[in-house]
């Protein structure tokens, strides 16, 4: 038996259709054919991303749109958010880092183009690499990811190669709104501003939506929630999108940082807070299969989400590895279906651990997790937080959180917050934190702040363990009363 | 008549197939325009097209040497705001 892990909001009064039933996560309203597309997808199955990887190669660094969330010359080894690369390469390059990658991190199933750029302002460079991985390392799933100016021109091109994932980034489908994030694009030879660039987007990225849905090719949507902006109108859009066929809806959080040179990070527009975002994504998951692991990662990166491996993988690195690729492909073979049967076989031993006491409130926990479903990771060596709602319905996955990452001289930058406190502040609004072992010093510290600190569950399944917290806490009368859940 | 690319491009590729004259090509450490070749785009296009996609203000000069995307034109950054956020960085 599966422990059921809820991905709508329970519902007063009985239960949602979309919800009832078991079910492992977001896919659970997927029909079995796009199931069967994405189970080994990292990006597009919460089940798969604690067992596969994904990489992404930086062949297209031109766009043909500015996005206030964007600059252009960022260049950055430490920092990891979108549209950030060290090295850019070429089309011959990139195939030689997939095979090199594919060989040695075999559980690297995608190869994705994100950037830094706009994939399809760069057709010629992005077409060649999807060509080339196509014909020689036929079982890498490749995707690409665009801002959808140029999408309809590029349908028939992408759908000759084998490419069943596309991503669309659709921040508003109102151009007034998208003045405000898009400052100008490049359209038949001239530069555009204003509501008539932002017009004209909309309409290319609905089209492209609707092509790529007709054509059979799988569509996920990216939002930006940016607070004050497009916060209030992202149901909509979210809405929208289902409608016309988009099969998952990802909203993420705006990144704003002055030091970053973007317009929002410069004139103090601020990112929305976890419970912001969280509350958004609930709003928007009675309309749409919501997406919640995330990680925003490189235009470059490598490895497991939440990883990044590309240090082992630079061009001076893979210059000198010698791949054998058909070798390579048996091996990988062999260990996909060794990871699959161990997917079924978790699957199917999951214990079953009901809540005890019905009526609680549900109540939020981090986890400290690296992968393979189980709390597997110290607290203090923790680089994010996987985030469970428990309740008398079952365990959901909600997002994961980030710890707050921090450059080397934070010391000398002297907002007198230890490393500890700031990650103590990412985990707002949770209740406990399961992790496999704790120190000293953060368990009082975390105790202060209220959230109970939990070592007893080490490398045990997360949402049996979180359950059994649940009705620990359910026990001793700490979840009677409702609380107000905090709004920031 | 020819426009300038200088040290600021970040090497995005962008304008180079944009170029009816084929006047645009890759270099160390930034792109370059030749000069000869440069027409401006006069006859091909109402808009010089390296401009007219050039993400970095200022990265393209006229033959006068004034930018053709001056400071704040493409990002909508009011350059006085850009320098006070730098400033502050600069002082941490």
């Amino acid at each position: 038996m599966e422990l059921p892990v809820l991905n709508e909001k329970p519902t007063q009064g009985g239960c949602a259709a979309s919800s009832c039933g078991s079910s492992d996560d977001q896919l659970n309203h997927l029909s079995d054919e796009i199931r069967a597309k994405v189970q080994n997808h990292p990006c597009y199955s919460e089940d798969a991303h604690h067992y596969f990887a994904r990489m992404h190669v930086a062949v297209a660094p031109a766009c043909n749109i500015q996005c206030h969330y964007c600059n252009r010359k960022y260049d950055c080894a430490n920092e990891s958010r979108p549209g950030v690369v060290s090295e850019l390469l070429t089309p011959n390059q990139a195939v030689k880092k997939t095979m090199a990658v594919a060989a040695n991190i075999p559980q690297m199933t995608v190869l994705g183009i994100a950037g830094p750029g706009d994939p399809l302002a760069n057709p010629e460079r992005t077409f060649e690499t999807f060509r080339r991985l196509s014909e020689e390392a036929p079982d890498i799933k490749l995707c690409v990811s665009t801002n959808g100016l140029a999408l309809p021109d590029a349908v028939e091109e992408l759908s000759k190669h084998n490419i069943d994932h596309v991503t669309i980034t659709i921040n508003c489908v109102d151009p007034k709104i998208g003045a405000k994030i898009y400052p100008w694009i490049f359209w038949k030879n001239k530069r555009i501003k204003g509501e008539k660039a932002a017009k004209i987007l909309i309409e290319q990225q609905q089209k492209g939506l609707e092509m790529l849905v007709a054509k059979g090719i799988l569509v996920k949507v990216n939002s930006v929630m940016i607070p004050g902006v497009n916060d209030k109108h992202l149901a909509e859009v979210s809405k929208i999108v289902k409608a016309k066929g988009a099969f998952l809806h990802n909203v993420m959080p705006l990144i704003a940082e002055a030091e970053h040179g973007t317009f929002y990070g410069v004139m103090g527009q601020r990112g929305p807070t976890a419970l912001e975002l969280q509350e958004l994504q609930d709003d928007c998951s009675g309309d749409m299969n919501m997406m919640r692991h995330c990680r925003q990662c490189r235009a470059d990166a490598v490895g497991m989400l939440g990883e990044d491996r590309g240090d082992e993988f630079t061009l001076d690195k893979i210059e000198d590895m010698e791949i054998d690729y058909q070798a390579a492909m048996e091996k990988r073979k062999v260990i996909h279906q060794a990871i699959e049967v161990e997917m079924n076989s978790k699957r199917a031993a999951k214990v079953e651990v009901k809540a005890e006491k019905l009526g609680t409130r549900p109540a939020l926990m981090a986890v400290a997790t690296s992968g393979q479903g189980v709390i597997n990771v110290h607290f203090g060596h923790a680089k994010e937080f996987l985030i469970y709602e428990a309740s008398p319905e079952g365990v959901r996955f909600i997002s994961h959180r980030k710890v707050d990452q921090y450059c080397e001289g934070d010391t000398s930058c002297g907002d007198g917050e230890s490393v500890l406190q700031r990650t103590i502040r990412t985990l707002e609004g949770c209740e406990a934190v399961l992790c496999s072992k704790i120190g000293y010093e953060p368990w009082e510290m975390l105790e202060t702040a209220g959230i109970m600190p939990n070592g007893e569950h080490a490398m045990e399944e997360i949402e049996a363990a979180v359950m059994l917290v649940y009705n620990e806490m359910a026990k001793s009368g700490k979840l009677d009363e409702v609380k107000q859940r905090a709004t920031a | 008549m020819s426009l300038k690319i200088i040290e600021s491009c970040v090497n995005c590729f962008a304008c180079e197939p944009l170029c009816p004259s084929k006047a645009i090509y890759e270099a160390k450490p930034h792109f370059l325009i030749d000069a000869k070749k440069c027409t401006e785009c006069v006859g091909d296009f109402d808009v010089p097209q390296c401009a007219s996609i050039c993400p970095i203000e200022g990265a393209i000069l006229d033959a006068l040497n004034v930018p053709l995307n001056p400071a704040g034109s493409l990002t909508g950054i009011p350059p006085e705001k850009m320098a006070e956020a730098m400033a502050e960085l600069q002082a941490h």
